[in-house]
């Protein structure tokens, strides 16, 4: 997975304002909690409300009674003593008797009972009473025979699965907050491993283009030697022989470059690298031509590519023509988006279902093996990758054998490799 | 010896030998640092009546130099120490004798002759005795070159660039205001015609470094470059943007006149 720097970054804001949404909802927590410390019924408060109460008339009763009741606490008198039982297992209940008998003992202490009238969230929340708002029911004997009810509410600071308001918000973000690291983490092992890969692809075909220059320089020393050999036939062999090497070498390390994408992007004249080819094979007195056709003619076959492996791609053709077809008849022609070559020899052609193992490296065809034409199988494959990488096509069919030339008729070798076109 | 005996008489008659006393007394200087290599091909030019002086890098061609005036050098490209494709461009400045470069690496030969250095001639290794005879015997015919200094002034298109003043010309004789930065990356372009530059390339070739990933600075530099040559000869698209973030001079570059 390779995250561009668009989604990395949007990974970081989503991050930080989920960090911040979290903060909020902490802030809100903290100043809600110390108001909800003041809707729960101050023992002290309960005590003093008890205390001015018993002092008061019951005009003032009523009074008093008005004076304290707010959002969060609403006191009344019921006549006669009712009282609850305060839950023993329930600890805010528990605690908040204990405390107000402490406050009352200074005045006798006065029977008492505090009882959880509603929990907010109901049974599905976590049912801690500590952690979920509860509202609380207080009642107190009076010693005037009647019974002070105080109802503290709780702020409803919990959400409508039980759940502290912001859990859910803080569970979102932490679990995304992981994924953003995981990803993260991900593509900086994905990142190593990619440096790593480029690594060695390069320091290969680095070692290859070392080994190639140390091979030429014992190539050219054989060379410069192989000129002793009395006999010229012998003579004539070595040097065809170095050459072979020397091919095989080249070929290896443009595939290899070719493999690993390193080739080189210029603009070459495809034509006329072609005719170069040509050229230098007639003026060995090879029996190769080339004709120039379509727009090809005007000198617009201008390809994006690299000019020694085209160079290459044309020479293995050509050569293979000549070695095993006798003569190779080049055409070039192009049209708006492609330039074709065709390479057709004069041999016995190559059979349908042979065509496409031949473009595969080591392979060659079962009668050729028996001649001694050399090589070792791997013009046609190196070609073919060389071709691909120019995002070309290479494809075997029959020369057209005409009735003008009937000897023609063996293989053609067509190339198409796709233009420039200047944007 | 009777090897090296009948491989003269090869070359003479191989190669219609013809060359006057002058050519065949000709000092030639080779640079070369495989020892068998210099020896041999020290040995291919003797038989063929040449002095011969060799060095093994460019100290040792230094010293030969400070003594004697070659007709001829002879220059590996990979040299120890200062490579050959320096030397050939401090010779080329400097000197007036023919160089004819060697090369182990066929993709460098676009280098050695192209606008870089001043090399007269190369071959690739591995060659013949016959093929380095003929080369040598042809640059010795045309003599020492005549025109010394090296100009840096080519045609691009409609334009005329001169690397050495900093100037670009177009075909109504007016000057193209460019900054040092523009100029510096259209040098670069310039050196390296028809060929894709991506922006690693052009970064470590303007300022000697790698650029950041999201350093853009390049990019904004090309635009603006290719908006003023859009200004100077509109519709030439002398620049344009290859599909994966590279960049391509499309014209061809000539020596101006």
């Amino acid at each position: 997975m390779h995250l561009s720097s668009a989604v990395r970054i949007a990974l970081v804001i989503l991050l930080s304002v989920t960090i911040a949404w979290i903060g909020t909802v902490a802030l809100f927590y903290l100043s809600a909690s110390g108001s909800s410390r003041n809707t729960r019924p101050l023992p002290g408060q309960v005590a003093a409300l008890v205390t001015l109460l018993e002092r008061a008339s019951p005009a003032e009763q009523q009074l008093i009674l008005h004076a304290v009741t707010s959002q969060a606490l609403t006191a009344r008198l019921e006549t006669g003593i009712h009282l609850g039982v305060t839950p023993k297992l329930q600890r805010v209940p528990r605690l908040t008797a204990r405390a107000v008998d402490q406050y009352l003992a200074a005045a006798g202490g006065r029977p008492n009972s505090v009882t959880i009238s509603r929990e907010h969230g109901g049974k599905g929340g976590l049912g801690f009473t500590f952690v979920t708002p509860v509202d609380l029911e207080l009642r107190v004997g009076l010693a005037t025979g009647d019974t002070l009810v105080v109802d503290a509410l709780s702020y409803p600071v919990a959400n409508i699965l039980g759940v502290p308001v912001g859990f859910v918000a803080g569970l979102t973000g932490a679990v995304l907050g992981l994924i953003a690291l995981l990803a993260l983490r991900r593509e900086v092992a994905f990142n190593k491993l990619q440096v790593r890969l480029s690594h060695l692809v390069r320091g290969r075909i680095a070692m290859l283009g070392g080994i190639s220059h140390d091979v030429r320089t014992f190539l050219t020393r054989l060379r410069l030697r192989v000129d002793r050999i009395p006999d010229e036939e012998e003579r004539e062999r070595a040097i065809a022989d170095i050459a072979d090497m020397l091919r095989l070498l080249d070929d290896a390390l443009l595939a290899s470059r070719a493999g690993a994408g390193e080739l080189a992007e210029e603009l070459v004249d495809f034509a006329q690298v072609v005719r170069a080819e040509v050229d230098d094979r007639r003026s060995a007195g090879k029996p190769a031509d080339l004709q120039v056709a379509g727009a090809a003619a005007n000198g617009t076959t201008t390809v994006l590519g690299d000019r020694l492996a085209l160079r290459r791609v044309i020479a293995n053709l050509v050569d293979n023509a000549l070695v095993y077809g006798k003569a190779a008849h080049l055409s070039i022609d192009a049209d708006s988006e492609f330039v074709t070559l065709n390479v057709d020899d004069e041999g016995p052609g190559i059979p349908p279902d042979q065509r496409e193992a031949i473009l595969e490296p080591f392979v060659r065809l079962e009668d050729s093996r028996n001649r001694r034409t050399g090589g070792a199988g791997l013009g046609l494959a190196v070609a073919r990758s060389l071709v691909e990488a120019h995002n070309g096509t290479i494809a075997i069919t029959d020369a057209p054998g005409s009735t003008a030339d009937s000897a023609r008729g063996g293989a053609r070798l067509t190339v198409k490799l796709p233009l420039f076109v200047a944007r | 010896m009777c090897n090296s005996a009948h491989l003269r008489v090869e070359y003479r008659a191989g190669y219609g030998y013809n060359g006057s006393m002058a050519e065949t007394g000709a000092t030639i200087l080779i640079v070369e640092d495989d020892p068998v290599i210099r020896r041999l091909v020290g040995e291919v030019l003797r038989n063929e009546g040449f002095a011969v002086e060799a060095a093994e890098n460019a100290a040792s061609m230094d010293a030969i130099l400070a003594r004697i005036q070659p007709d001829l050098v002879i220059l590996d490209v990979m040299l120890p120490g200062e490579d050959g494709l320096s030397i050939c461009r401090r010779l080329y400045a400097h000197e007036r004798f023919p160089i004819l470069m060697l090369s182990a690496k066929a993709d460098e030969i676009d280098r050695v002759v192209g606008l870089e250095t001043g090399a007269d001639d190369y071959l690739v290794k591995p060659f013949g005795p016959r093929e380095l005879i003929a080369r040598v015997r042809a640059m010795l015919r045309r003599g020492p070159r005549t025109q010394t200094p090296v100009i840096r002034r080519f045609t691009v298109g409609h334009l005329v660039v001169d690397l050495d003043a900093r100037q670009i010309i177009d075909d109504h004789n007016t000057a193209i205001a460019l900054t040092s930065a523009e100029f510096d990356l259209f040098a670069c372009f310039i050196q390296r015609p028809r060929r894709v530059l991506t922006r690693d390339q052009i970064c470590k070739w303007t300022r000697g470094r790698m650029p950041d990933p999201l350093d853009r600075s390049i990019d904004m530099i090309v635009s603006r470059l290719r908006r003023k040559l859009d200004r100077a000869s509109p519709g030439a698209n002398l620049i344009t943007t290859v599909r994966n973030g590279g960049y391509l001079l499309t014209v061809h570059v000539t020596p101006a006149p």
